[in-house]
This record gives C-alpha cells, sequence and structure tokens, in this order.
C-alpha cells in the first residue's frame, strides 16, 4: 500500500483528498501546514504528496524546496493541487521540483489521472 | 447536516474571525507583509474550498475579493480605509450567506453583483464611489428554494451530479459506502447517530464537486454514475454537532482531536459537581478518626475527584481572546464613525475561562469597549488641546488572581462626568441633595450602574442603545462576579471585573455564628482577623458603631448575628469581653469584605476552612432575602445558606453604589481635603478612647489641686493668675477626681481662659488630621487616626461655647451686634472641616446662620441656585477653584456683585491683602484671627443693614 501525504491547512479539502484517496488504495497522512509536513516527512517519507500552495507557517513551495534537500527526498512524487494557475507559479513550481501540477477543485478522475501520469499507480 | 458541510462552515467561520482582526492590523499597517499574505491566504482557502463545494456565489465573492487583496500584496494598489471597509463588507456578505448556508444547507439565491463590482473595479484602480456603498442592498438573504442548482448556468455540473447521486441512492449504491463512512465518523465524533443515516438532502449542492477545471479531461459528460457516487453518498449522513470550536487547534493528525457537544460537558461538569459533594461527605465522615481503614482509599478518591474536576474544567476552557475576538473591527468601525483615533490594546488574550462564564461576559464587554471608545476617548482635537496623544488608547487586560479572573478595561480618555451624573441621579431621584454631598467622585461614578443611567448627551449609533451599565452590572453579577469603577476626571477610567473561574463550583469560607454555619464566596474575602484580648487590633467603638482598626483604616463592622436576627450582640460586651485579660477563651473573629469599593467586616464566632461547594439555587420561600444567594450542601450533609456580601452590604445601609450618605462617604470625603501635618495633643478624658486637639488652639498644659476647686452657680471654678476660670468636662456624665491633682487643658484668648478636663495627657504627635469618621455627638468633630490610633477630635468651639456662651461675642465693639446679626445669613467657604467646625458654632454663637461648604465650586452651584446670603466668608487656598477665582466669579456676575465678601487666610501678608482687594475682597482677615473676623463681619453687615 502506498502512502501519501496531503498538505493543505483546510480540513475540508483534506477531507476530500483523504476519501479519493483511499479509493485508490492508498494509506493518508495529513498536515495542516508546510511545517507539520516536514516533520512527518523527517519521521518517514511517503510516496506521495498531495501540496497546497497557500498556508501559514511554510507554504508549499518552501516545503517542497526543504524535501527535496532532505536524504532521500527526491524520491516522493510531490503533485502541486492549488488554484495559483499561472504559468509563472507553474514554473516556480517545477522547478522547485514538483513532479505534477493540478488545479483546485480537483475530484477523483483527475487525482487518479495524474497519479497514473507520474507513475504511482500500477494499472 | 452534511459533514464536509459542517466542517467547511466552521473552518469559514474560523478564518472570517481571523479576517476581522487582522484587517483592522492590516488598516493599522498597511505595509505589514506578514499580514497582508494571512489575509490573502485566508480569502484563498475559503474560495478554494468553495470550489470543492460547489457554492458558486461564494466562490464568486471570495475571489474578487483575493483579486482585490492580491493587487495589495503585489503592491499595485494601496491599503486605505476604503479598500478594507470594501473587503470588510464583502466579508460580512460571506457570513450573511454563511447563516443561509447553515440554516437551510444551501446558498441563498441572488447575487452579489454590487460588491462584486466594485471589488473589481477596485482591483483594476478604477475609482469607487464609495457612498453607493450601503450595506447588502439588492442582496437580501432569502430562503432559497431547493432547486438553486438551477439558476446556476456556470455550474451546471452540480445539478447533473445531483441527478446522478439520486440515481444512484435509487439503485441501493450507497449502502456500502455508508459503512465505510460511519466508520470514519466514529473517530471524528463522540455521538454516533443511527447507522440508517438520514437521507441526502435533496438540495445540498453534491459535496465533492465535479470537475470545472481547466484541464477537464476529454469529456463534457458526467463520468459513470456508480463511481462517483460512492464520493458524494459517503461525505452526507449523519449531522454533525453542533459547536463552533475545536477546528483551529487540529493537530498535524487530524484525528487527535474530536468534537464533543457541549451539552456533554454540561452534563459532565454537573456529574463531577455531584461526585464533589459525595467526597466531601465521605472526607467528613472520616474525619476525626485516625484508624479508620477507608483513610487511604478515600484519600485516592479525593485525589482523583480533584483531577476530573479539573480535567473536566479544562474541557470547557476557552481563552478570554474568543470573546475579544470581534471587537478590533467593532472598534475600528466606531473610529471611523466617530472620527477619533483609537489603539486598542490587548493583553493576555490566551487566559482560559469557562466557557459558560465566557458566553455570559461576551457582551458586557463588548458593551464596555464600546462605551470606552465612544464616551470615554475625545477626539483628536480636544486629545491635542488638553496635552494628550491624538491617539487613544482602550486597553484589555485579562490575567488570573488567586481562583479569579480579572479583566480590566480600561481608557486614557477624559473620565466620566462627575457632576452630570451627580445632576442626572438627582433628577432621576437616585439620590437626596444631601446624600450626594457626602460621597466624593469614586462614590459619585457608581450611579453609572444603576438602572436608567445614560451621560451622553449626544446618542450615536453605537450606544444609548438602552442597554447601560446597569444591564452589564447585573450580568456579571449573575456569575458571582464583581465590578468596580475607577474614573480620573481627564484621565480615563478603568473598569475591574472580577469573576470565578467557573460558576458550578465555588470556593468558600465556612464561618459559624450562633451556632448556624454559613459560606462566605472567597471572592470576597480579604482577610480574616482573629480578635482577643492579646490581639493587637481591637474592636473600638465609635458613635456607638463599632469599627475595628486594621493598620491605619477603620473598618466599619456587622455582626451577622445581629443581621440575621439570630441573636442580640451587643458590640459593647463583646469588646469588654474582649479587653477581659482574664478570659483567654473570649475571642471573636472578623471577615473582611470587599463588595466593589466598599471594604467591611463581618464578625461571626468562629472560621471553618475553605471548602470547594457546589452553589445551588435559594429555594423560592427565602429568594426575597437579598442576603443569602444561594445554598449548599456541606460534607457533612447539613444544608447551610451561602451569604451574599453584596446583600449584607446593603442590608447594612451601606450600599456600594453610593444611594445613601453614608459616614465613611462623608469621613473619606472629609478627608480627602486635610493633608496637613498638624501638631496634635493627644489626652484620655472621661471615656478609655483616645480623643486630640490641635494643639495650636491649647494656650497651657496645667494640673490644678482639686481643693482649689470652686463653684460658682454650681459650676467649677478654679482661680487661676487672678481670675476666675472655668472648668468643663468632656461629657455630662464625666466627672473631676475628688483629690489630688487634676489635669486640664487651658483654652486662653485674651483675657480670659478656659479649663477643659481631662484624666491624662498622652503625648502630642505630628500627624496629619484627617477625619476617617464623623461625628454625631456634640463636642466631638469626628474620629481620625492618630498616631496609628483611632482618635476622636474633640470641637473646641463646642466647649468654649460651654463654658462662656458669649466666648466669642464678648469683646464685640458693637453691645447691639448680636441684635444687628440676628438671622443674617453667612455662607462660610473652607475646604478644611476642622475650620468650617471650629468656625461654624463661632459665627452660630454671634447670631448668624451659617451655611458651610466645602468648595468654592459648591458656593457658586449654591448662588446660582438662588440662595442669598448677607456675607461670604471664603477661604483663599482650596483645591479647585480658589477664594481669588472665586471673588472674581462673584464680582463678575451682577446678581452677586453686592454681596460683601471676606477672605480668610493664613497667608495674611501685605500683598495677600493688596490681591484680595483688587480680586473684589471687601476685606482680609488671617484665619487664626477670630476676633477681626467677627469685628469685621459685624462691621460689613452692620454697616449693610444700615
Amino acid at each position: 500500500m502506498k502512502s501519501c501525504l496531503i498538505v493543505d491547512d483546510s480540513k475540508v479539502i483534506r477531507m476530500v483528498a483523504k476519501k479519493i484517496l483511499q479509493e485508490l488504495s492508498f494509506s493518508t497522512l495529513e498536515a495542516e501546514d508546510g511545517q507539520g509536513a516536514l516533520d512527518a516527512c523527517k519521521k518517514e517519507l511517503p510516496d506521495a504528496v498531495l501540496l497546497d500552495w497557500n498556508m501559514p507557517v511554510m507554504n508549499g513551495i518552501e516545503f517542497l524546496r526543504a524535501l527535496r534537500d532532505l536524504p532521500g527526498g527526491d524520491r516522493p512524487v510531490v503533485v502541486f493541487c492549488t488554484t495559483e494557475n499561472d504559468i509563472a507559479h507553474i514554473q516556480e513550481a517545477i522547478e522547485a521540483g514538483a513532479n505534477e501540477y493540478i488545479m483546485k477543485p480537483f475530484d477523483s478522475e483527475i487525482l487518479q489521472a495524474k497519479f497514473s501520469q507520474v507513475g504511482l499507480l500500477d494499472d | 447536516m452534511d459533514d464536509l458541510l459542517s466542517e467547511f462552515l466552521t473552518e469559514t467561520a474560523e478564518s472570517l474571525a481571523t479576517l476581522d482582526v487582522e484587517l483592522v492590523n492590516l488598516e493599522q499597517n498597511p505595509n505589514d507583509r506578514d499580514i497582508l499574505s494571512n489575509i490573502f491566504r485566508l480569502v484563498h482557502t475559503i474560495k478554494g474550498t468553495c470550489g470543492f463545494l460547489g457554492l458558486p456565489r461564494l466562490e464568486a465573492l471570495a475571489h474578487s475579493g483575493e483579486n482585490v487583496l492580491g493587487k495589495f500584496r503585489d503592491g499595485e494598489l494601496e491599503v486605505n480605509a476604503d479598500a478594507v471597509t470594501l473587503i470588510l463588507a464583502s466579508i460580512d456578505r460571506i457570513k450573511e450567506i454563511l447563516n443561509h448556508l447553515e440554516a437551510t444547507e444551501s446558498e441563498p439565491e441572488g447575487h452579489d453583483r454590487d460588491l462584486i463590482d466594485m471589488l473589481n473595479a477596485m482591483a483594476e484602480g478604477r475609482p469607487v464611489s464609495m457612498a453607493a456603498f450601503t450595506h447588502a442592498p439588492d442582496a437580501p438573504v432569502e430562503e432559497a428554494p431547493a432547486a438553486e442548482v438551477d439558476d446556476a448556468p456556470s455550474f451546471p455540473v452540480a445539478a447533473e451530479l445531483l441527478a446522478e447521486v439520486e440515481a444512484a441512492l435509487a439503485q441501493g449504491k450507497r449502502a456500502a459506502s455508508d459503512r465505510e463512512l460511519e466508520a470514519e465518523m466514529a473517530a471524528e465524533r463522540a455521538k454516533e447517530t443511527g447507522p440508517a443515516a438520514a437521507p441526502v438532502p435533496a438540495a445540498v449542492p453534491v459535496p465533492v464537486a465535479a470537475p470545472v477545471h481547466a484541464a477537464a479531461d476529454d469529456d463534457d459528460e458526467p463520468p459513470v454514475a456508480g463511481r462517483k457516487a460512492a464520493v458524494p453518498a459517503k461525505t452526507g449522513a449523519a449531522p454533525a454537532p453542533a459547536g463552533g470550536e475545536g477546528g483551529a487547534k487540529d493537530s498535524a493528525i487530524a484525528s487527535q482531536t474530536i468534537r464533543v457537544n457541549v451539552d456533554l460537558l454540561e452534563n459532565l461538569m454537573t456529574l463531577v459537581s455531584e461526585l464533589v459533594l459525595t467526597r466531601n461527605q465521605l472526607l467528613q465522615m472520616v474525619r476525626g478518626r485516625d484508624d479508620s481503614e477507608f483513610a487511604a482509599p478515600l484519600q485516592r478518591l479525593s485525589h482523583i475527584t480533584t483531577d476530573l474536576q479539573e480535567g473536566v474544567m479544562k474541557t470547557r476552557m476557552q481563552p478570554i481572546g474568543n470573546a475579544w475576538a470581534k471587537l478590533p473591527r467593532i472598534v475600528r468601525d466606531l473610529s471611523i464613525e466617530t472620527g477619533k483615533k483609537i489603539d486598542l490594546q490587548m493583553y493576555g488574550a490566551e487566559t482560559e475561562l469557562d466557557r459558560q462564564v465566557l458566553e455570559l461576559i461576551k457582551d458586557p464587554l463588548t458593551h464596555m469597549v464600546r462605551n470606552s471608545a465612544d464616551h470615554g476617548l475625545e477626539d483628536p482635537e480636544t486629545r491635542k488641546a488638553s496635552g494628550k496623544a491624538e491617539t487613544g488608547v482602550i486597553k484589555l487586560n485579562a490575567f488570573h488572581e488567586g481562583g479569579h479572573i480579572i479583566i480590566e478595561i480600561s481608557d486614557d480618555g477624559r473620565g466620566l462626568n462627575i457632576n452630570r451624573i451627580r445632576d442626572k441621579a438627582l433628577a432621576n431621584g437616585l439620590a437626596t441633595e444631601t446624600d450626594l454631598d457626602s460621597m466624593n467622585d469614586q462614590q459619585v461614578a457608581q450611579f453609572i450602574f444603576k438602572a436608567g443611567f445614560s451621560t451622553a448627551e449626544k446618542i450615536t449609533s453605537v450606544s444609548g442603545r438602552g442597554v447601560g451599565m446597569d444591564v452589564v452590572r447585573t450580568n456579571i453579577e449573575k456569575i458571582g462576579g464583581t465590578v468596580e469603577l475607577k474614573t480620573y476626571t481627564g484621565r480615563g477610567t478603568t473598569f475591574t471585573i472580577k469573576i470565578p473561574l467557573t460558576l458550578a463550583i465555588v470556593s468558600a469560607l465556612i464561618v459559624e455564628c450562633a451556632v448556624e454555619r454559613f459560606a462566605i464566596p472567597q471572592i470576597s474575602v480579604l482577610e480574616l482577623v482573629r480578635v482577643t484580648a492579646n490581639s493587637e487590633t481591637k474592636i473600638e467603638k465609635i458613635n456607638r458603631a463599632p469599627v475595628l482598626r486594621l493598620r491605619d483604616r477603620l473598618l466599619p463592622l456587622v455582626s451577622l448575628g445581629n443581621l440575621l436576627k439570630l441573636r442580640h450582640d451587643d458590640i459593647q460586651e463583646i469588646a469588654a469581653n474582649l479587653a477581659d485579660e482574664n478570659n483567654e477563651l473570649s475571642e471573636t473573629f472578623i471577615v473582611v469584605t470587599q463588595v466593589g469599593t466598599y471594604t467591611f467586616g463581618i464578625i461571626v464566632d468562629r472560621v471553618f476552612d475553605t471548602e470547594e461547594i457546589v452553589v445551588k439555587p435559594v429555594a423560592p420561600i427565602l429568594r426575597h432575602i437579598n442576603m443569602f444567594s444561594g445554598n449548599t450542601i456541606l460534607g457533612d450533609g447539613s444544608v447551610i445558606m451561602i451569604l451574599d456580601p453584596n446583600g449584607i452590604a446593603t442590608a447594612t445601609g451601606e450600599v456600594t453604589m453610593g444611594s445613601t450618605a453614608s459616614q465613611e462617604a462623608a469621613a473619606t470625603h472629609a478627608a480627602m481635603r486635610t493633608d496637613d501635618q498638624t501638631s496634635l495633643l493627644i489626652f484620655r478624658a472621661g471615656t478609655p478612647e483616645l480623643k486630640a486637639v490641635p494643639l495650636a488652639l491649647v494656650a497651657r498644659l496645667e494640673e490644678i489641686e482639686l481643693d482649689k476647686v470652686e463653684y460658682s452657680f454650681g459650676k467649677p471654678v478654679v482661680q487661676y493668675r487672678g481670675q476666675l476660670m472655668p472648668l468643663v468636662t468632656v461629657t455630662d456624665m464625666h466627672t473631676m477626681r475628688n483629690e489630688g491633682r487634676q489635669p486640664i487643658l487651658v483654652f486662653s484668648d485674651r483675657d480670659r481662659s478656659m479649663g477643659l478636663v481631662v484624666d491624662e495627657i498622652v503625648d502630642i504627635v505630628e500627624d496629619r488630621l484627617k477625619v476617617e469618621l464623623k461625628a454625631e455627638m456634640p463636642g466631638i468633630i469626628g474620629t481620625a487616626i492618630i498616631g496609628d490610633k483611632a482618635t476622636d477630635v474633640i470641637d473646641t468651639g463646642y466647649y468654649l461655647t460651654a463654658a462662656f456662651g458669649d466666648w466669642f461675642g464678648a469683646h464685640q465693639a458693637l453691645p447691639d451686634n448680636s441684635r444687628a446679626t440676628s438671622g443674617r445669613a453667612v455662607l462660610l467657604i473652607d475646604d478644611s472641616p476642622f475650620f468650617r467646625n471650629l468656625l461654624t458654632p463661632l459665627l452660630s454663637v454671634s447670631g448668624y446662620d451659617v451655611t458651610a461648604v466645602e468648595s468654592a465650586e459648591r458656593a457658586l452651584g449654591m448662588l446660582d441656585g438662588g440662595l442669598r446670603f448677607d456675607c461670604i466668608v471664603s477661604d483663599i487656598e482650596m483645591p479647585g477653584m480658589d477664594g481669588f477665582e472665586f471673588a472674581e466669579a462673584v464680582r463678575g456676575d451682577d446678581r452677586f456683585n453686592t454681596i460683601p465678601l471676606i477672605a480668610l487666610s493664613s497667608h495674611a501678608t501685605e500683598r495677600d491683602f493688596e490681591r484680595g482687594r483688587q480680586v473684589g475682597f471687601d476685606d482680609y482677615v488671617a484665619k487664626f484671627d477670630r476676633d477681626s473676623l467677627l469685628t469685621t463681619l459685624g462691621h460689613i453687615i452692620g454697616s449693610t443693614a444700615g
């Protein structure tokens, strides 16, 4: 079973994402900001990270950079999901090491499609 | 309600509360990037989440708001009051929509074109007319019909999805996911509803919205029903419990917190209260039996109960900041409305207290902050003119203090308008003029807590809504709290609220009186004093009223036994018993109690310990007795009454709100006036109490041989320096010794002398003559603390007239003086009670009708009020308006400029004389020169009388 860390400051969104991911047979972990996510990653690296951009304490992009600096931190697949959908943001995210970029609101279909693209799903 | 929706509502409500605060912060620090990005993020999150839930109206509004905020963040737009007002308006609208959403689970009909247009205009840098902005005029929040999805053409998927869900439901496809869902729910909440969950409400926009994203997959067709239906169905089950807290404190792993119904906690608290009672009962039973086998387990039970109680109490605790969250916004709106600059400072927001208490003080607090902003603080010009910073400060401070929470609300504004309160109290019949005269400013200020009191001249939209400080006080007292007020003209006002941490269980002192036990809430107990024959503090009697001298303060005492008519305590007897050094067993206890600004002592027989008691309401049959605030069951099972210190204070006639003129009021009032050090002669005469007289008035101290005493018309006299000197005793009861020598105080004036018979000259001390308690006995001015002892200050004038009825008038040049002056009204103004008391009898004996007041302001008030005097005698050095100013004021008024004025001063230099004459005094008399005062008076009045 693959693990996915859901990082979003909105509990509503975490709940939605958790439902979808569990259906896709992921075990899920949650964090409400970048710092929490980083702490979780230091304990154990997940297979995937579903990452929000705008969060208190530490935002998504900062987390992403910190994650990639961790030993083995290049392994988790990071999917950015945010409403910041202009090219500049996407570019910045990709440069920081994001594997995929999806727009809110997302649903199971999209998530599944993107996860297959980055090779997280077996079928 | 849909779990996801309820979560969304909670989360968004929290975000909005933060937004209110942050936006106000932003306005003050427009360049603070942290605040800006926090605001941006919050709005952004709201927008993002709306997308998931299919709330197009909210999303559109939040989006426009975010746009404007984005421009702020990128520095393209400037943060100004208008912009913040617009954003706040948008947030208000979002709140309206959320309320509707909460009530009906759907967005209200209508649109937010008005706001969105303005937001967009602002984002594009076009001028926005704020005048056009009125509060949500064209977007009434209406009851939305279930089919609101129909009018959202931009969001067609929701309708399709809805149909899908219904189809799926019809096919029974939600059963499996429901079970899954319940497993999830179990972790998330304490209460479980039945497994046959309520059907998905037809009107709910299905939570997980269908794709409306740019990267949409290939087809526009809704996805396969079977697969999708599982998602929405999962989320639409049991109703979420009500309650708005908890969400914000989610830890990283969301399942570490659960949400619990408030009722459940209340219930738990009640049970714990009962447990505490039972524990106390058990402890009582085992107490005194050392060998009991129950002792050890009971000890453990006791500890666990205490821990449990604390634990349960903690679950109900919330930071007081929750009650303050709205305040910055309120103050901000107020400052715009009133044009004042206000800085709201909040300290101790993390201080926790019981949520029930929190709910109850929320409104009073808001009201008081409003008051401070509206009435307390001046506008910038006025502040500048009085040399203060333009920005007024309102300070909120909360902290713990011995089981209580103290909340201070202070402003640095103009202070309460004491005169207006005085007038209003008079006008409303709350007090008589005499009552008011004897009160000091702080006591007068307390009237604002009376019902129907508002001194605001102008009724703004802010205050004057019929909610007065009386409501505030009632609310606070309802929860066993107290509210105190201190105000300083020109320097501001401070309210101090003291409330118990929790309502159900209070800490109380158990006392006994006449074999009955009573509980006194610990909150009002300042200290306990044990009085015995050998103790330092003693009960003294002043004016037949018992007082306790405690560290430089005279404390009025009440006997609980007398008050509750349990028995009749004779204070004299108690004091005598206590004074009896042989009676070692004799002791009594005084519970020093504070109610508002009034401190008094309650005499009780015994004091037991402090106990946690569970407050039960007073039975209806006893409810009319306001000396009780409730009852409780003690550990031994007995039911005892809880005393209400407030009620006791009222019952003793001493009302904290100052509705009656009190001795203390008069005393402190008088005490405020004389601060100078005076040489005082301390002596004893007649009674064991100490007496004092200003040394300046005493000519000599003599000891006379008693066999030299002769009698003239039945009155004792001695030959003294070739004259007959009358001897006077302090009271009629007091007799002279029969033989030996008797000390006397000689008061001498010109060639006449009088001897006051005393028992013993104790000391001469240099101290402030500060009359604490006024006496109603002839011959005594009042009681003061002199050299740490309660001492009666004698009225020399009284004894002088006792010796020679014509003492003051004897050597008047005009023999017909008394006839000429009789009934002539003289107004005497002197801030010193001592001189007023000395001169009033002096003038009275000479036939004048004397009115004495303590300030020039009051004298002017009396003149304005139509009182007429034949002559005014005024002191020069007085606080507030001095004598010179007073004279100018009188001379400047056509109505009064013919009234003769005599200045009275201890500074009788030529220059003073000159200045006195310039401002309009007819004559100038040195203060101690009684003769020339009388001569001058007689002369002036005699001449005006023609």
